[in-house]
C-alpha cells in the first residue's frame, strides 16, 4: 500500500510513477511528484519506481519561481 | 552603546509617531554631503497611488533625480521601504523591504527585494521609507534609534571591511544585550570595486546567537551605497506586536493570517518542503526539464547536476527554524554552519554561510560548470561578505568562461587565469580579485555589457557573436533560468522593467512544460497579470513565496491554478484588514498597475524604457551556435517542419540555425506587440496618455515627458 496525496492506493511490484498516475486517473498538470523525500520530474516518471509504503504527493509546478 | 570609536557628524531628535493602518506617515531623507536630515510627510496621494514599498521608493527617487543623473552623481539616492503590511509578525512572509536606486549596470531605475529586519524596524522607528543621497568621505554610519527618537550620522573608524563581520560588530555596538532590536544594512569591498554590488540586510538569529543576512542582490545598489561613502545603515526599534501597525481590523487580520499559516504548516511538508531545504529542490527539477543553465546558458542539463541537488544541501544545512522575519512559517532561509573555506581571508576558519538558494547554486555552480557543492558554498560566502550579487557574479563569470572557451580571450587577457568551464580555483581567484578591484576580476566585475564592449574594442572580438552569448538585457545579467523553449519566459525576462530577473514573471512551466498558454493573447494576458500581481508584493512589504510556492489543497480544481486564487483572496483580506481599503484580488492588479507603469515611465525619463531596450540576446531565444543546435537537433528539426512547414532534410546545421532564428526572433517581436497592447503601451513600449490618465499618474511632468516622446493620446 502507498499513499498519494494522503489517499491510500494499492501498490504492485514494479510500479512506476507513470503507472501510479494512470491508476489514479490523473488529468491536470503534473510536472513533478514527490516520492518520499525525492522530487521526481515528468521526464523521469516512466523510469522511476515507487517503493511499497511510499508517501507520494503530486506537485503541479505551475506557479512558483 | 558599545565601545567602537565614533565622531558625530550630525544628529536630531524626532517624535516617534504612532502607526496608523500600516503607515508611519512620514519618510526620512538624509543628505550625506551636507550631513542634513529632513522628515517629509506621506501624503494621501502617495498612499493611494504608490501604496508603499517599491512605490514609495520610486516616488522619492523620481523627485530626487533628473533624466541626466548618473548612478554615481550625488543626487542619486538609495531608497528603502517595506510597505503597509511590512512588520506584521503573524502573517507569513511579512518582513520584506525593497531598495531602489539608479543602477551602475543599467543606468536606469533598479529595484531589489530583500528579507531581514531593516524595513519593518525602520517603520516601527517612525519612517515608511528612507532616502539617502549625497556623498561623504567614507566610513559613515547612519543610526536611527526608534527607542529614543533620535537620528545620528556618525563617522566610525576601525570597522571590519567585510559585510558579515561589520553587521555583527554594529549589532553588538548598538544592540548591546538587545541584539534582536537592531538591523544593519551594509555592502563590502566587492560592492565598491564592481558594478554589481549587493546589500546585506541583517537579522538576529536568537537560537544561533549570531547575526544573519539576506541580500538585496540585483543591479548594483551595493555599489551605489559604497560610492556614497556609506559604511552602514543601522536601525533600532522597540518591541513590537501585531498591534504595532495599528491595523484597521485586527480580528480580520488574525483570521486571514491564521488561514494562510495553517495552509503552509500543513502543506509545505507535503509539497516542496521549503522549511527543510529552501529553494534547493528546484535544481534537479530544472535539470530534468532541460532548464538548468549550464556553461553560460548553452544547455539546460548536466549529468553532474545531482551534486547540487536538494538531497546534498539538505544534509549540509544546519537544522532548525530559519524564517527571515517573525512568523514566517515557510522558514526557507537556511544556512550552513561550520563551513571551512579553502581560499581567501577566511581560509581554514569556520564560518556560517547564509544560503545557498537555487539562484546561487545555478549561477555560481552549474552555469560556470562547477558541480561541487562546497565550492558553491565558498563562492556564496565570499560573494555575501564582499557585497557581490551571486546572480550577476555567476552570469558574468560564465560569459567570461564562454569567451575563454571560444577563443575570444586567452591567458594573456585573463592575467594567466585558466577560465575553462568548471575551473573552481580560477573562479575563486576571480572573486577575490573582484573584491580587491584587481586583475581580470576587476574586468568581469563590471558586468557582461562592459565586457562585451571591451572585448570588441580591445581584442577585436565579433560584436554579433558576443551579443548572442552575452546574457544581459538592459545591462543587467540574466537570472538563472533557461528560456530557449519558452517564448513567454523570454518575454518575462525581456519585457521586465529593470532587466532579466524572474521576479516579474516565471512562466516557464505554465508555457513550456504544460503548454497552457499556446496563443499570443494568452501569453500577453499572463505577461500582464503576473508582473502586476508580483509587483504588488513589493509594494506591501511581502514575500511572494508563501503565495505560490505552497498551494492550497484544492488549487488544481480552480479555474486558473497558476494564479493560486485561494491565497490571493487571503491577501486581499490581509490588505483590507491592515489598510482599511476594501479590495478584491482584481483590485490588487490595479493597485500595481499604477506603480508598474510609473516605473516604465521612470525608465523613459532616464533615457530608456522603449522597445529597443526590451531586446534579449539570441541565446535566450534559441540555439546560438551549431554546437547548441546539434545537441538538441531532433527538437529543433521537428519545430522547423511541424511548426513552420520547412523541410530541414536538405539543410546543413548552419542553414537550419539561421532559419530557426528568423522564426523565433519573429515570434518574440509578435509577443512584444501583443504585450505592449495588453499593457496599454504604444508599439514603442511607452504607456499611452490614456493609460496614464486611467491610472491617475498623469502628473504634469509625466505628461510633459510623454509629449516629449510624441505620446499625446
Ligand atoms: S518565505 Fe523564506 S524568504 Fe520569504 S519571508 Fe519566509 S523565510 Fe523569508
Amino acid at each position: 500500500m502507498i499513499t498519494v496525496d494522503d489517499q491510500e492506493l494499492e501498490w504492485f511490484e514494479g510500479m512506476t510513477v507513470t503507472d501510479l498516475l494512470e491508476r489514479i486517473g490523473h488529468q491536470g498538470p503534473c510536472a513533478v511528484v514527490r516520492v518520499n523525500e525525492t522530487h521526481v520530474s515528468r521526464p523521469r516518471f516512466d523510469e522511476t519506481p515507487v517503493p511499497d509504503g511510499a508517501e507520494v504527493y503530486l506537485i503541479p509546478m505551475i506557479a512558483g519561481g | 552603546m558599545g565601545t567602537l570609536q565614533h565622531t558625530e557628524l550630525a544628529s536630531m531628535s524626532y517624535e516617534i509617531p504612532e502607526l496608523d493602518k500600516g503607515y508611519a506617515g512620514q519618510t526620512l531623507k538624509v543628505d550625506l554631503g551636507s550631513a542634513a536630515f529632513e522628515i517629509k510627510p506621506v501624503t494621501q496621494d502617495m498612499k493611494e497611488t504608490f501604496t508603499g514599498g517599491k512605490g514609495f521608493d520610486l516616488w522619492l527617487l523620481w523627485n530626487a533625480v533628473r533624466g541626466e543623473t548618473k548612478w554615481n552623481d550625488p543626487e542619486n539616492a538609495v531608497c528603502i521601504s517595506s510597505g503597509p503590511m511590512g512588520g506584521t509578525p503573524i502573517y507569513p512572509g511579512s518582513g520584506k523591504s525593497i531598495v531602489t536606486s539608479i543602477s551602475p549596470l543599467t543606468g536606469s531605475v533598479m529595484d531589489s527585494n530583500v528579507g531581514g529586519y531593516f524595513g519593518p524596524y525602520l517603520k516601527f522607528a517612525g519612517f515608511d521609507a528612507l532616502e539617502v543621497s549625497g556623498k561623504a568621505d567614507g566610513g559613515n554610519v547612519l543610526f536611527v534609534d526608534g527607542e529614543t527618537g533620535s537620528i545620528q550620522l556618525l563617522h566610525m573608524d576601525g570597522l571590519p571591511e567585510e559585510s558579515y563581520a561589520l553587521s555583527e560588530a554594529l549589532t553588538e555596538h548598538f544592540g548591546g544585550k538587545d541584539r534582536k532590536k537592531v538591523s544593519v544594512v551594509s555592502a563590502g569591498p566587492g560592492a565598491k570595486n564592481t558594478f554589481f554590488g549587493c546589500l546585506n540586510f541583517s537579522y538576529y538569529d536568537g537560537k544561533r546567537r549570531q547575526t544573519r543576512n539576506k541580500q538585496a542582490g540585483r543591479g548594483g545598489i551595493g555599489t551605489v551605497f559604497e560610492d556614497k561613502g556609506l559604511k552602514a545603515l543601522v536601525v533600532k526599534c522597540t518591541s513590537f506586536s501585531v498591534d504595532s501597525n495599528n491595523p484597521a481590523d485586527k480580528d480580520a487580520l488574525k483570521a486571514c493570517a491564521k488561514a494562510h499559516t495553517r495552509n503552509i504548516v500543513e502543506l509545505d511538508p507535503k509539497q516542496n518542503q521549503m522549511s527543510q531545504g529552501g529553494t534547493t529542490f528546484i535544481t534537479m527539477i530544472m535539470n530534468d526539464h532541460d532548464l538548468l543553465p549550464t556553461h553560460n546558458f548553452r544547455y539546460g542539463q548536466h549529468p553532474e547536476a545531482k551534486n547540487l541537488g536538494a538531497e546534498v544541501f539538505r544534509r549540509l544545512f544546519d537544522p532548525g527554524f530559519d524564517g527571515c522575519w517573525y512568523g514566517c512559517s515557510v522558514a526557507c532561509a537556511h544556512g550552513v554552519k561550520g563551513f571551512v573555506p579553502n581560499t581567501g581571508p577566511y581560509r581554514g576558519r569556520q564560518v556560517f554561510v547564509d544560503g545557498p538558494e537555487y539562484e546561487t547554486i545555478a549561477g555560481v555552480g552549474s552555469n560556470t560548470g562547477i558541480f561541487d557543492p562546497y565550492t558553491v558554498l565558498e563562492i556564496n560566502f565570499y560573494c555575501d561578505i564582499y557585497g557581490i550579487d551571486t546572480i550577476s557574479f555567476g552570469t558574468a563569470t560564465a560569459f567570461a568562461m564562454d569567451c575563454f572557451d571560444s577563443g575570444v580571450i586567452g591567458l594573456q587577457q585573463t592575467g594567466g587565469l585558466d577560465l575553462s568551464f568548471g575551473n573552481r580555483w580560477s573562479v575563486l581567484t576571480l572573486l577575490h580579485q573582484m573584491a580587491a578591484g584587481e586583475g581580470f576580476g576587476a574586468v568581469v566585475g563590471r558586468g557582461v555589457r562592459h565586457m562585451k564592449e571591451l572585448f570588441v574594442r580591445e581584442y577585436g572580438a565579433d560584436a554579433k557573436f558576443l551579443q548572442d552569448i552575452g546574457m544581459e538585457s538592459k545591462g543587467l545579467e540574466f537570472s538563472e533560468y533557461m528560456t530557449k523553449e519558452s517564448l513567454a519566459q523570454q518575454g518575462g525576462y525581456g519585457l521586465a522593467l529593470k532587466g532579466p530577473q524572474h521576479d516579474e514573471a516565471w512562466l516557464i512551466f505554465l508555457d513550456q512544460v504544460h503548454n497552457l498558454m499556446p496563443t499570443f493573447e494568452q501569453k500577453s494576458e499572463n505577461l500582464h497579470w503576473f508582473p502586476m500581481i508580483r509587483t504588488w508584493f513589493g509594494l506591501c512589504g511581502l514575500c511572494k513565496l508563501p503565495w505560490n510556492d505552497i498551494v492550497p489543497a484544492d488549487n488544481s480544481e480552480t479555474e486558473e491554478p497558476a494564479k493560486v486564487i485561494g491565497h490571493m483572496k487571503l491577501y486581499a483580506e490581509y490588505f483590507s484588514s491592515v489598510t482599511g481599503r476594501q479590495v478584491t484580488p482584481d483590485d490588487l492588479v490595479l493597485i500595481s498597475e499604477k506603480v508598474y507603469n510609473f516605473q516604465r515611465l521612470f525608465n523613459l525619463k532616464m533615457g530608456y524604457g522603449r522597445r529597443a531596450q526590451d531586446q534579449i540576446p539570441y541565446r535566450a531565444m534559441g540555439p546560438a551556435t551549431v554546437l547548441e543546435y546539434e545537441s538538441r537537433q531532433d527538437r529543433y528539426d521537428q519545430e522547423l517542419s511541424d511548426k513552420y512547414g520547412l523541410d530541414a532534410s536538405g539543410m546543413d546545421t548552419r542553414a537550419k540555425l539561421t532559419a530557426l532564428r528568423e522564426k523565433r526572433e519573429e515570434q518574440y517581436e509578435k509577443l512584444t506587440d501583443a504585450v505592449y497592447a495588453r499593457r496599454g503601451w504604444t508599439p514603442d513600449g511607452i504607456p499611452t496618455l490614456t493609460t496614464v490618465k486611467r491610472l491617475g499618474i498623469d502628473y504634469p511632468d509625466v505628461v510633459e515627458l510623454l509629449a516629449a516622446h510624441g505620446v499625446t493620446e
